[in-house]
């Protein structure tokens, strides 16, 4: 059975399928910071400063944007082990971006902000759900890549086509990308 | 043994509807489908128009019941209520005549263009002017109700008048509170903090000094008083500051035409100008029971269908004979600070809270709920 | 699809799969599961959500009538076997008690709206009719497809565990207005029931995520040779539009969601400022705002009704041209009607709140907004009404529910004006009228679109034919019953009666209404027992039904119809067909329909 299409150079259907998630994403994160605004037009907002660490976060972050990059460069090439190696990396990356950023939680709570529990202040709580969000929209994409690393680890290859790839690092560029809006928000809005 | 005979009754309506249903399908096979789709055809377009004529002569049949039973016939009891009136009119008339115009046309269409086998279709894609036209009226239509409209909101959601009469109306899990600011026109701050239902601070009132919360009484507190009844003045605007103790509710004043959410922590106002003494209204609507009902309309809890208050509308007279009769709850919180139980008067001290709420009480025999459960 | 394409599930949307189009050679072997259960056939999907939403449709429905009987009966008792059934937290004295009262009220609303009118209407015909009517094979992601099914599913199941829980389902209103839905110590319903209902829920827009991304991509990037945007029939694409309202909006419902966990169950002040709670105390909370919850509440809440409502302007947009004979009148602007809808409802939110406080410059801008949106509504409704003009009419039982849903909707749809216009909207807000005015709008209006649906479509779906008497017999009770219910409601509105309330005896205003309430009451179970009649057609005809024969039993025009009767799980056994014209060639160049695959004849002007 072939799947006919009127024209051929139309978007892939799943890598389409990504697209309109990420504007799902969009939505989601858009609805909080916009909370975030109008709450802080409120009173009783509680001004603090952010973790120094997030800059780390961030610029791992980027890393990790560039190192699957070059992975999916790997793929296309066709060099096998420059691709795992930098999928490993990549993922790797990531999880030093989770636990950065759970470092920045732990130094708000060292100087006595609480995110969450009595005495917990919004401006705190908006910060910690957002930024956890977040984390967690990074570790679904770590998964992904340790998904892709093992299976980069198997012997039959069937295909060259780079689109499974292509979706995964739009995806991965995507949550970079959002970190950046957020940590720029958070300077400006906070 | 009822229960058996209607399941009964029913089980056996639907048998037979069943039987019919089925033995109409072999009638259409042996009549021969077409023969019986042209027959059924012609059955429910028959119903279609029966159905128009008998809906129409339903919603006149439905008016002629039900609109004398709603406020709109006594008309409004205040300022913005008039107003509201007025506007109800003409959107009713505008939707109207959309209502009869749609509606006849959709079943006459369908009773007229039913399936003949001589008739050729009109192949009618579109048409741009036709199109056009009921894009245009309606907007039209649309700007006219909208200009009304906003005319009308800015007027009743602008800021209330100068001499507007201020008085708190706070809604709790069942029930409301009310307060008046006393002489000195100024309400005492509260804090949600010092409530205490028993201590009789059911709004926290701040006349303490707390160093625990950092609060300072505020005397302007002394002389608020909260009556169980809320007492208003005919041809006096008044300005509700609106609050909550909780979750949400609502004050709901059908008859003034006026509803506004009581929000914790974020206070609202609305304003108007009662025009009519509950006295006045109750000989115009011929019902010697009637009362000016708070309803409360958002949804806070189990009891919200409980929380029922009641507005008394007097005049400026009446009004102040009854203001001089009301204690300030801060007297009712520290007996010891009345003057009344210092100085020896001869005259009982009058309860604050029955006032001549009696009157009213009487009336309807019902107590402001409190309870969820009135059973 | 093979393990490897469930493998290339990735999280948050990250999918991966590449080569599932090149081997769609027919299933191999076909067991009990994954032909009926796990199944991955948009066909039978679709039938899991039509009978899972039927089945919510009932107990939903039933709820109705016990909080019914309350407004209607409030002295007599409810039957003995309904209060064995209920048991003692439910019925105290005969009656049912205000907790459950209010537990009943909110559990139909949020079942009605989200499992019924939400999966149970876009879910079953987008599942159908999508790849049907685009001419796909399958859905982009038949894989996503079926799981968009079982977090339904699941969805539904914790919805239902929480009508067990001691402290019973939750009672706040299918709006959840914290603080209200986030104390439990305000409501008892608040509690466990509330955490049940906020798990459902959750899991539920994980659902419609699913299978809304799903939708889209299909509809844009799986269409047949020569099927072009402006071919496609109505009915997808008003299934297109619910897709990206829910794509979009659920998300936002999602974040709402979010913080009100965090307020419940983490000590946040997200909604919650200065509360004290009568038995309990003063509470911890500082400096949210109950508000703002309703803002985010909202940009779904309205964005969804129009989810609920666009898949049955298209059905019956469909059906109305097929039955008609007649070319669906201003195909364009249906088009652009709907489109103008999906733009605008997610402007129009803050209507819900003209009288929570809100900034009266910002209520202006809202009235406007929200009456811009009556023009394209309006529209839609001209278009029908000049596609029965001079049409030759067949009243198939799709075709009444079809014309019923124009009528239902005109009467809905001009209330709105009403409660659009702020002013107006002060006295109404929260009465019957508001009940009213979305009963028949939405709740009415889209039952009727998936009644017609399903009398439509229940030939391709089974291959077999509903009984025509018996679905007669139920559209004119139903329609009739309809306006019994509804009608006199908005004269309750009028005076002010509010929603939500458990007993209006106390009330000197509202107290004589209790023999409409009556009235209305019995009319509800009537009307409730005919719909028994639809669900015993539906099922009996499934195995008894009159047997379809033809490939085009209504001779119609879109490609559906051009399957085998009982078509397989690839829907079409050859080639798929290439697409020549737009679906609503009927009675043109006197024939009495062309199907779409007809080529465009040499001095035929195509459209
Ligand atoms: C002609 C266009 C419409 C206008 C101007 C309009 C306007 C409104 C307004 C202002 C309200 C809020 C009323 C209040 O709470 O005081 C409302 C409520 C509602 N409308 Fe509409 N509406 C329109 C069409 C629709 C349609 C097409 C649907 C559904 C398919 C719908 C479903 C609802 C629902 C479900 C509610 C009640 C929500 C609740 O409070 O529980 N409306 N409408
Ligand atoms: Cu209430
Ligand atoms: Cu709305």
């Amino acid at each position: 059975m072939s799947v006919q299409r009127a024209d051929s150079n139309r978007l892939h259907p799943h890598k389409f399928t990504l697209w309109v998630a990420i504007g799902s994403i969009i939505m989601m994160f858009a609805a909080l910071t916009s909370a975030y605004i109008v709450r802080h037009a409120q009173q009783n907002w509680l001004e603090f400063e952010m973790p120094k660490v997030f800059w780390y976060s961030t610029v791992v972050i980027i890393i990790s944007s560039i190192t699957i990059h070059l992975s999916l460069k790997a793929f296309r090439a066709r060099e096998r082990l420059r691709y795992r190696m930098l999928l490993g990396i990549t993922a790797l990356l990531g999880v030093l971006f989770a636990i950065l950023q759970g470092f920045g939680f732990y130094d708000l709570y060292s100087r006595g902000i609480q995110i969450i529990g009595d005495g917990s202040n919004p401006s705190a709580s908006f910060l910690g759900i957002i930024t956890g969000l977040h984390v967690v929209h990074v570790l679904g994409g770590v998964v992904a890549l340790l998904i892709f690393f093992i299976r980069a680890y198997s012997t039959r290859i069937k295909t060259y086509d780079s689109t499974p790839q292509e979706i995964l690092s739009v995806y991965w560029h995507f949550v970079d990308i959002l970190w950046i809006y957020l940590f720029i928000f958070f300077h400006l809005a906070g | 043994m009822s229960l058996f005979f209607t399941i009964a009754v029913v089980v056996l309506i639907f048998l037979i509807i069943f039987q019919i249903a089925k033995a109409a399908e072999y009638v259409a096979v042996l009549k021969g489908e077409q023969k019986s789709n042209r027959q059924q055809n012609k059955i429910n377009a028959f119903l279609m128009i029966s159905f128009l004529v008998l809906g129409l002569i339903g919603v006149y049949w439905s008016n002629e019941l039900f609109y004398s039973k709603t406020v709109m016939p006594i008309g409004a009891a205040s300022d913005h209520g008039e107003k509201y009136d007025q506007m109800f009119t003409w959107t009713i008339i505008i939707t109207g005549i959309v209502f009869f115009v749609t509606q006849i046309l959709l079943f006459w269409f369908a009773y007229r263009y039913q399936h003949n086998d001589n008739r050729k279709v009109y192949f009618f894609p579109h048409n741009n002017t036709l199109e056009l036209i009921w894009t245009v009226v309606p907007a039209i239509a649309l700007t006219v109700l909208v200009v009304i409209g906003l005319r009308n909101w800015f007027a009743m959601t602008s800021a209330a008048p100068k001499n507007a009469m201020e008085v708190e109306v706070v809604g709790k899990q069942f029930g409301w509170l009310y307060r008046y600011p006393g002489r000195d026109h100024k309400f005492g701050q509260t804090f949600y903090r010092v409530i205490d239902d028993g201590a009789n601070n059911p709004l926290g009132q701040i006349w303490r000094d707390s160093a625990a919360l950092n609060l300072h009484a505020d005397p302007a507190n002394f002389d608020d008083v909260m009556p169980t009844t809320l007492y208003l003045v005919k041809n006096r605007p008044v300005k509700m500051i609106i609050n909550s103790r909780d979750v949400v509710h609502d004050v709901g004043l059908i008859h003034f035409r006026m509803k506004m959410d009581a929000v914790p922590g974020i206070p609202t106002t609305i304003w108007f100008t009662p025009t009519l003494t509950t006295k006045e209204m109750q000989e115009k609507t011929g019902n010697p029971n009637f009362q000016y009902e708070i309803t409360c309309d958002q949804m806070c809890g189990n009891g919200h269908y409980s929380m029922r208050g009641v507005i008394v509308v007097v005049t400026q007279a009446e009004f102040d004979a009854w203001l001089s009769q009301q204690k300030p709850n801060y007297y009712a919180a520290f007996p010891e600070k009345d003057p009344a139980n210092k100085v020896q008067v001869a005259t009982p001290p009058t309860n604050p809270n029955t006032g001549d709420t009696s009157r009213l009480r009487g009336t309807s025999g019902n107590p402001v709920g409190n309870s969820p459960n009135l059973k | 699809m093979s393990n490897e394409a469930i493998l290339q599930t990735g999280v948050g949307g990250a999918h991966t799969a590449g080569v599932h189009e090149e081997h769609h050679e027919h299933h191999h072997h076909e067991t009990f599961i994954t032909k009926y259960i796990f199944s991955q056939d948009h066909k039978m999907i679709a039938k899991q959500f039509l009978i899972t939403g039927m089945v919510w449709a009932v107990i939903g429905g039933a709820m109705s009538l016990l909080f019914r009987w309350q407004l209607g009966y409030p002295n007599e008792p409810l039957p003995m076997w309904v209060q064995d059934i209920l048991g003692k937290w439910w019925v105290k004295d005969g009656h049912i008690t205000p907790e459950a009262y209010y537990a009943l009220v909110t559990t139909h609303g949020t079942v009605l709206i989200f499992f019924v009118l939400t999966a149970g209407l876009s879910g079953t015909f987008a599942n159908l009719l999508i790849p049907l009517q685009v001419g796909a094979r399958d859905m982009a992601s038949p894989l996503m497809n079926m799981l968009s099914y079982w977090f339904f599913f699941t969805a539904s199941i914790v919805m239902l565990s929480s009508m067990f829980v001691e402290t019973g389902p939750f009672s706040g209103g299918w709006t959840a207005y914290p603080p209200l839905s986030a104390l439990g110590d305000a409501s008892p319903g608040s509690k466990t029931g509330m955490d049940l209902w906020l798990i459902a829920m959750a899991l539920f827009v994980v659902s419609q995520l699913l299978a809304g991304l799903n939708y889209i991509s299909t509809v844009l990037n799986m269409r047949t040779k020569g099927m072009s945007m402006t071919r496609l029939p109505l009915t997808i694409w008003g299934l297109f539009f619910t897709a990206i309202l829910g794509v979009l909006s659920f998300p936002v419902l999602f974040s709402g969601f979010i913080l009100l966990i965090f307020d419940r169950n983490f000590g946040t002040s997200f909604y919650l400022s200065d509360i004290f709670i009568s038995g309990v105390g003063p509470l911890p909370h500082e400096g949210g705002s109950p508000i703002l919850y309703q803002h985010l509440f909202w940009f779904l809440g309205h964005p969804e009704v129009y989810i609920i409502i666009l898949p049955a302007m298209g059905i019956v947009s469909e059906i109305m041209s097929i039955n008609a004979r007649k070319p669906i009148f201003g195909y364009m602007a249906m088009v652009g009607s709907l489109f103008a809808i999906a733009v605008l409802s997610f402007l129009v939110w803050a209507h819900h709140m003209f009288v929570s406080g809100l900034n009266p410059f910002l209520g202006s801008i809202f009235v406007l907004l929200t009456l811009l949106i009556a023009v394209p509504s309006a529209i839609k409704v001209f278009n029908w009404l000049t596609t029965l003009w001079r049409g030759n009419i067949r009243f198939t039982p799709a075709m009444l529910f079809a014309i019923g849903f124009v009528s239902i909707f005109i009467s809905g749809g001009l209330t709105g004006i009403f409660l659009g216009n702020s002013a107006l909207d002060i006295h109404l807000h929260d009465t019957y009228f508001v009940i009213a005015h979305f009963h028949l709008v939405m709740g009415v209006a889209a039952m009727f679109g998936m009644f017609a649906g399903v009398y439509h479509w229940y030939p391709k779906m089974y291959g077999r034919y509903m009984n025509n008497t018996l679905a007669y017999i139920h559209f004119w009770l139903t329609m009739i019953g309809a306006y019994l219910i509804f009608w006199p409601m908005h004269y309750q509105g009028f005076a002010g009666m509010p929603r939500r309330y458990y007993d209006y005896t106390p009330w000197v205003s509202f107290d004589h209404f209790e023999g409409l309430n009556r009235f209305m009451s019995t009319v509800a179970i009537i009307v409730f027992s005919v719909q028994i009649l639809f669900l015993f057609n539906f099922f009996y005809s499934i195995w008894k039904g009159r047997k379809v024969r033809t490939q085009n039993p209504w001779g119609a025009n879109t490609l559906e119809w051009t399957t085998p009767i009982k078509p397989g799980h690839g829907n079409w056994t050859g080639e798929i067909p290439e697409v020549h014209r737009w679906p609503y060639d009927y009675g043109k160049d006197n024939r009495e329909f062309i199907p779409q695959t007809t080529p465009v004849g040499a001095d035929e002007n195509i459209h």
